[in-house]
């Protein structure tokens, strides 16, 4: 075995030695003085969800083109790098390491869902660049003082700014239609459970008349939900609120017709108002009841209707929630990039972006904010409509007033100990 | 733990009418995945770890011809042939030359299919969320049996799969060529020396053991959301149906699909959040007290 | 337990150890550095589980659970805040291989594909496990928060490079066990139970012991790949302890070549440098490597690695 042993050793330096020089040799390096700024975009490409990231990235695309086009940003170029993860969370840190200490990205979009966002998120603690988070809506990521980060922001929607928003406006239609039996029908993991108690606690909170006869926890990405619908069937909920979200919802919609489950009963959703769910779900029941997620009437302005042209350009289709959240995303960056003369520090970046403010079609008065204390945007839309057969999908948007969420909010992180 | 529930719904004629189709629903369609599975390793001896994949094609074909022609029976012949050949195709150029080999290298090849056949699908249909929406012939309102409901797209679901099992029963038990086939699984070299082509047979067998996967992705198509990676999830429980039933078992296919069937639709009612733990479970004591399975051969040697 | 040949393997040990400290003098850019602490974890990971596959002939779908325990034990030990990282590891492990005693007891019984599929159902008993006892494991989201490295023997491994040294060090002394075990006569033993349990059995070899040592063993030895990885990524999450992770590992070490005993090894670098590399260049990544994966089996029917070694001992002796 003595040459085995010889041999091993000798490849092994081969091998280390080609490693090292196809690590360090790749074309992509960029030093510190390249014209273009470098973004990079770990993002899950492949798989079920797939869609998320092809999603975001058109958005940053489109927002990179129009601001490229525009002569870039103080002399030089953006360029976006994307990166698949493929939704795993290891996968996801080594793919942020090597855009940034690789490919010489000085900023990061983190394109991740739920537990690559959590791994994305230590990544930027230990090395400090900037971030923004455009897909996770869990709460904690933002809210837990445990685990903040000086240069990471959430630039999407977050979980308890809808469940007030969702209590709200579903008490009103309980309280106005007498529906006191209610059904809960979501996905078992942590967004799933997380999402369905803070909807059950606040829209009990709004109608204390209403009692929760029954909760159904279909495994995340089951393909078929008969015993769900079909227990349901059994129990006779007058309303029924479901966290499903993407082609889970779309199977449910689908198979719940075919047992006319929505004749009787009252239906609330917060993830049908994507527009690809919507347009996937061939025959979509009239009047069903979702959360906002993006409509390009909604809010009704030119700059929302422009960037929703832009994006089906690129992308092929309508625009997701995770589309209009990291376009927005970008829109932060730029500004806080104009605001530093295009200095990529990622101290100096968030100084700008903490408590900034940016005009912006998407937000309810024209603006939006990155609020200072938690790093977390605000005055995005969080209304709720009701589904139409055809395109837009959903009309007659109630928005639920920005004030009242906030103070919720508030009182929420005191009773989870945040604030 | 809900047995008042299940007691409940046992003695109500509309709850238990519901929910045995329901059983039925999710059993035959499990059923028409996992007998494909298991004829081909019960005469060929490999595990087919792509059978996912095949049953994913099999639902976007029937998808495509459904988008071109509107009609259904198109639709289901496309997903159903279309996959047929496909398991063909991929057979004599790949498979066969991993027999005999150990179960590692089949086990890679498979895993390269499934990669390829997720990327190719994404690459044809996009990334976004398919659906092939209910045709017109079965747009009917569910039909009431004793208090319950069964739309009738199931009912036509859990009547094609039973037909389809008993073709498939007929064919391997009561012809001469199910017979040859059933040879093949016990002495291939025997069945050569009298002269008959064990390749072209051992591809036919792949192909229709593929045929089924096409078959279950097609029935599935119009109430199921087409994404690429959709076959992963019924791998993994065609497995373990496979396992309790016994590998290379049609009919131990049958009755542990409906045996999970009736564990996920009376599950759902009495024990909702053990139902998975359930199947791990019976599938780990299944192994260690009789390792075949229910009905499964224990091998030759 | 001197064995002829200890010295020597210690020796190039060193010297690997000795390369792989040198290397990022070399090239001093941190992704090197990143890419070779994956390698090393998912390589431990490769050669830990053809301790069973090649060494034993025990073909292990379910490997990953030990992977994953590592992670997770040695994350929740650091983040009771109670322990230095040493013990944290040394009570990883042990747990681990508690762990893997328990659910090799029921398996090692099992012959062929039924053991593979056993070891398949205790994976995903405990990947479901750590999905649902979320109040402990967070879950989906996997550990959260980061796991602290507090300095240990003035060695702080929030330091880069310390963290890599670390790493290959621990790697290394793994290696070297694993080594002794796999040319030991314990190692001859389990090969006899691989080609022929009957005569195993007959020279008077406990056929059940001896796989359930080898179990255990080579599951500790998945968890040290875990903590290095956990260490490294600052987490855990369900994905180590998912199907997945084992079909990886088996691709490794048919990659590398199961009967050599750094085949593994060279697997995890070429699948890793592979990975890196076409997801740099497309996002149809698994068309590539499905591809490559076809070619590899179809072509030369055995690992590369094993495919070098042969033409390199075929030339050496035409040489002679």
């Amino acid at each position: 075995m003595t040459k085995t042993t010889g041999v091993v050793g000798r490849r092994a330096f081969i091998g280390g030695m080609a490693a090292g020089a196809a690590i360090t040799g790749f074309p992509h390096i960029a030093g510190a003085q390249a014209k273009a700024i470098r973004i990079g975009l770990p993002t899950i490409l492949s798989g079920r969800v797939a869609i998320l990231g092809t999603s975001s990235r058109a958005a940053v695309q489109l927002a990179t083109q129009q601001v490229n086009d525009a002569g870039g940003i103080a002399g030089r170029r953006i360029e976006i790098v994307d990166r698949d993860s493929k939704g795993r969370p290891d996968e996801a840190a080594r793919v942020t390491r090597d855009l940034i200490n690789n490919d010489g990205c000085e900023i990061v979009i983190d394109g991740e869902a739920s537990s690559g966002a959590f791994a994305v998120h230590e990544v930027v603690r230990d090395l400090g660049v900037l971030c923004l988070h455009t897909c996770s809506e869990t709460s904690s990521l933002s809210a837990d003082p445990k685990l903040f980060v000086k240069t990471a922001f959430r630039c999407a929607r977050q979980g308890i700014h809808d469940a007030v928003a969702g209590g709200t406006y579903a008490s009103e239609i309980s309280k106005a239609k007498g529906l006191k039996k209610w059904a809960t029908c979501s996905p078992d993991y942590a967004y799933g459970r997380d999402n369905t108690a803070e909807f059950v606690e606040y829209v009990k909170l709004f109608d204390p008349q209403i009692e929760v006869v029954d909760q159904l926890w279909p495994k995340l990405f089951a393909p078929d939900y008969t015993e769900s619908i079909t227990k349901m069937l059994q129990v006779k909920p007058q309303a029924v609120y479901s966290a499903l979200w993407g082609g889970d919802l779309v199977a449910f919609i689908e198979q719940s017709n075919l047992y006319r489950l929505f004749a009787n009963t009252a239906f609330f959703s917060g993830g049908l108002g994507d527009p690809p769910v919507l347009s996937a779900i061939k025959q979509l029941p009239p009047g069903l009841n979702t959360a906002y997620r993006y409509n390009r009437n909604y809010p009704a302005n030119p700059e929302n209707t422009a960037y929703a042209d832009g994006f089906v350009k690129i992308a092929g289709h309508e625009s997701t929630n995770w589309g209009w959240q990291n376009y927005l995303a970008t829109q932060f960056i730029f500004e806080a990039l104009r605001r530093t003369g295009g200095k990529t520090d990622g101290g100096a970046l968030a100084a700008e972006i903490k408590g900034m403010t940016v005009k912006s079609g998407f937000g309810v008065d024209g603006n939006i904010t990155m609020r200072e204390s938690d790093h977390t945007i605000i005055n995005y839309p969080v209304a709720w409509g009701r589904t139409v057969p055809k395109a837009p999908w959903v009309e007659g948007f109630q928005a639920v007033e920005w004030a009242k969420i906030l103070e919720l909010e508030q009182q929420w992180k005191k009773s989870k100990g945040y604030a | 733990m809900n047995l008042d529930a299940l007691a409940g719904c046992v003695s109500s004629s509309a709850c238990l009418v519901t929910q045995i189709s329901t059983a039925l629903i999710v059993g035959m369609l499990l059923f028409m995945v996992t007998s494909g599975l298991s004829l081909i390793f019960g005469v060929l001896g490999i595990i087919n770890f792509a059978h996912g994949a095949f049953y994913m094609m099999g639902a976007y074909f029937a998808l495509a011809a459904y988008q071109l022609t509107s009609s259904f029976a198109v639709a289901f012949l496309a997903g159903a042939l279309g996959v047929g050949l496909l398991g063909i195709v991929f057979e004599r150029l790949v498979m066969s030359r991993v027999y005999g080999t150990d179960v590692l290298m089949q086990l890679l090849v498979c895993y390269a299919m499934i990669l390829i056949a997720d990327d190719v699908v994404k690459i044809v249909f996009g990334p976004e969320y398919k659906m092939m929406g209910m045709p017109d012939a079965f747009a009917l309102p569910p039909i009431e049996l004793f208090g319950g409901f069964i739309p009738a797209y199931y009912v036509f679901m859990i009547g094609a799969s039973l037909l389809i099992g008993l073709l498939l029963w007929l064919g391997i038990n009561k012809t001469r060529l199910g017979k040859t086939i059933r040879a093949l699984a016990i002495n291939p070299q025997m069945v050569g020396a009298l002269g008959i082509n064990t390749t072209l047979l051992y591809a036919g067998v792949f192909g229709i053991g593929s045929l089924l996967a096409g078959v279950a992705g097609a029935l599935a198509a119009p109430t199921r959301t087409l994404t690429p990676g959709m076959g992963v999830s019924i791998l993994i429980e065609s497995f373990i149906v496979t396992v309790i039933g016994g590998m290379g078992s049609i009919a131990g296919a049958l009755i542990a699909a409906l045996l999970i069937g009736f564990a996920r639709a009376f599950g759902a009612i009495g024990c909702p959040l053990f139902v998975d733990g359930l199947m791990f479970a019976l599938m780990a004591v299944v192994l260690v007290v009789k390792p075949s399975g229910l009905l499964g051969r224990e091998p030759a040697r | 337990m001197m064995r002829p040949g200890l010295a020597r393997d210690a020796a190039v040990c060193a010297a690997g150890l000795a390369l792989l400290l040198v290397l990022p003098l070399a090239f001093p850019q941190p992704a090197l550095r990143d890419f070779l602490i994956y390698v090393m974890a998912y390589g431990l990971l490769a050669m830990s589980l053809n301790l069973l596959v090649g060494l034993t002939g025990l073909v292990s779908f379910g490997h990953a659970a030990y992977f994953a325990s590592g992670a997770y034990m040695f994350g929740l030990l650091m983040q009771s805040g109670r322990v230095s990282i040493p013990v944290a590891i040394v009570a990883t492990v042990a747990g681990t291989a508690l762990i893997a005693l328990v659910i090799g007891a029921i398996c090692v019984r099992l012959k062929e594909i039924y053991f593979s599929f056993i070891t398949l159902a205790f994976q995903m008993f405990i990947h479901s496990i750590i999905l649902t006892w979320v109040s402990l494991t967070g879950g989906d989201q996997g550990l959260m928060g980061g796991i602290p490295r507090p300095p240990f023997l003035g060695i702080n491994l929030n330091e880069g490079t310390a963290l890599y040294g670390f790493c290959a060090a621990v790697f290394v002394a793994c290696v070297l066990l694993m080594r002794q075990v796999w040319m030991s006569p314990f190692g001859y033993a389990l090969r006899l139970i691989r080609d022929n349990p009957s005569r195993a059995n007959f020279v008077g070899i406990d056929v059940v012991r001896a796989k359930l040592g080898i179990f255990v063993f080579a599951g500790a030895m998945a968890s040290v790949a875990g903590v290095l990885l956990a260490l490294f990524v600052s987490g855990a999450y369900p994905e180590f302890g998912f199907w997945t992770t084992s079909g990886e590992a088996i691709f490794m070490i048919m990659l590398g070549g199961s009967q050599l005993f750094v085949g593994p090894l060279v697997g995890a670098f070429l699948l890793q440098l592979l990975n890196r590399t076409v997801t740099i260049y497309t996002e149809h990544h698994g068309l590539v490597l499905g591809l490559v994966i076809l070619l590899i089996v179809l072509g030369l029917r055995q690992g590369v690695g094993a495919f070098l070694f042969e033409r390199l001992a075929r030339r050496r002796q035409a040489r002679r």
